[in-house]
């Protein structure tokens, strides 16, 4: 039978330490998402603050389809190109795109199946909740960007309770600066 | 000690496939710098023991094998890290 030395044993759990420091540490988020869904939902915020403040015709809403549509394009080929290699991608990769699709679906659905409810800024601000959730899941593993981008993102949604006449204008900073921010911040780092 | 991780590119082998789910063998062999060869007779070695999952697939009409952590090849490795800390607490000790 084989024995081990003590100083085999120390290089061996250094060995098995760097490589799980290494893998441990692969959580990386692209910045795609993040800029497509934060410039849409900043979008779709301002239009309707413009509209409700009458600076712009209410038939200036047709943009917002073709927005959402170039968003759903983008992130299914951006999508398409990260599922070739997911057999390649971290558990913990794989847990971050849970948390953000499932974040965003409960989001739009919510939005949409309950209109009613969640009106229109109520909506933008679910919308922003679930995208600060997003942000802070990825703060939780060590991103200060991502918790800083989540605290401007809950910073937005306390001015615009605080603000009834800038609501959607504070929310859409929020989506702005917040969400497509780190999305920009995130590709310029390569993160 | 776990004999079979007594080596140490299976034992790197097994520290790869910790937080992964399916890893490719030429990603494997990036990972561990060992030869086409070596690393196959150590993967076998690991497979035989139940220890990995091997899957043969195709991608982009080529084929490709895989390997994936089993629960047992997860249970051993944590069994003997511990040994291998046990060992170094030990020898600390005295």
């Amino acid at each position: 039978m084989e024995t081990m030395h003590a100083s085999d044993a120390r290089d061996h759990i250094e060995m098995v330490d760097r490589i799980l420091t290494r893998s441990e540490r692969s959580l990386r988020v692209g910045g795609e998402f993040f800029i497509v869904w934060g410039i849409f939902s900043a979008a779709v915020t301002l239009t309707a603050q413009l509209v409700v403040d009458r600076r712009i015709a209410s038939g200036s809403l047709w943009v917002l389809p073709a927005l959402l549509a170039v968003a759903i394009v983008v992130s299914a080929i951006r999508g398409g190109q990260l599922g070739k290699r997911k057999d390649g991608l971290s558990l913990i990769q794989r847990e971050f795109f849970s948390v953000l699709w499932i974040s965003l679906g409960l989001a739009a659905f919510t939005d949409v199946a309950a209109y009613r409810i969640f009106s229109t800024w109520a909506s933008s601000a679910i919308w922003t909740v679930a995208a600060a959730i997003v942000l802070f899941f990825i703060a939780a593993h060590g991103n200060r960007k991502a918790l800083a981008c989540g605290i401007i993102m809950l910073g937005s949604l306390v001015a615009a309770n605080f603000m009834p006449s800038y609501t959607g204008y504070a929310l859409a900073a929020g989506m702005l600066f917040g969400y497509a921010g780190f999305g920009l911040i995130s590709l310029i780092a390569h993160d | 000690m776990d004999e079979l991780l007594l080596s140490k590119i299976r034992l790197g082998v097994i520290a790869e496939l910790l937080n992964v789910d399916w890893v490719t063998f030429s990603d494997l062999q990036q990972a561990t710098q060992t030869t086409h060869g070596n690393l196959g007779a150590h993967l076998a070695k690991l497979v035989e023991a139940g220890y990995l999952a091997e899957e043969k697939v195709f991608v982009n009409r080529r084929p490709q094998t895989r390997y994936r952590l089993t629960k047992t090849g997860r249970a051993a490795f944590v069994a003997h890290v511990r040994d291998m800390q046990r060992l170094l607490e030990k020898e600390s000790a005295s």
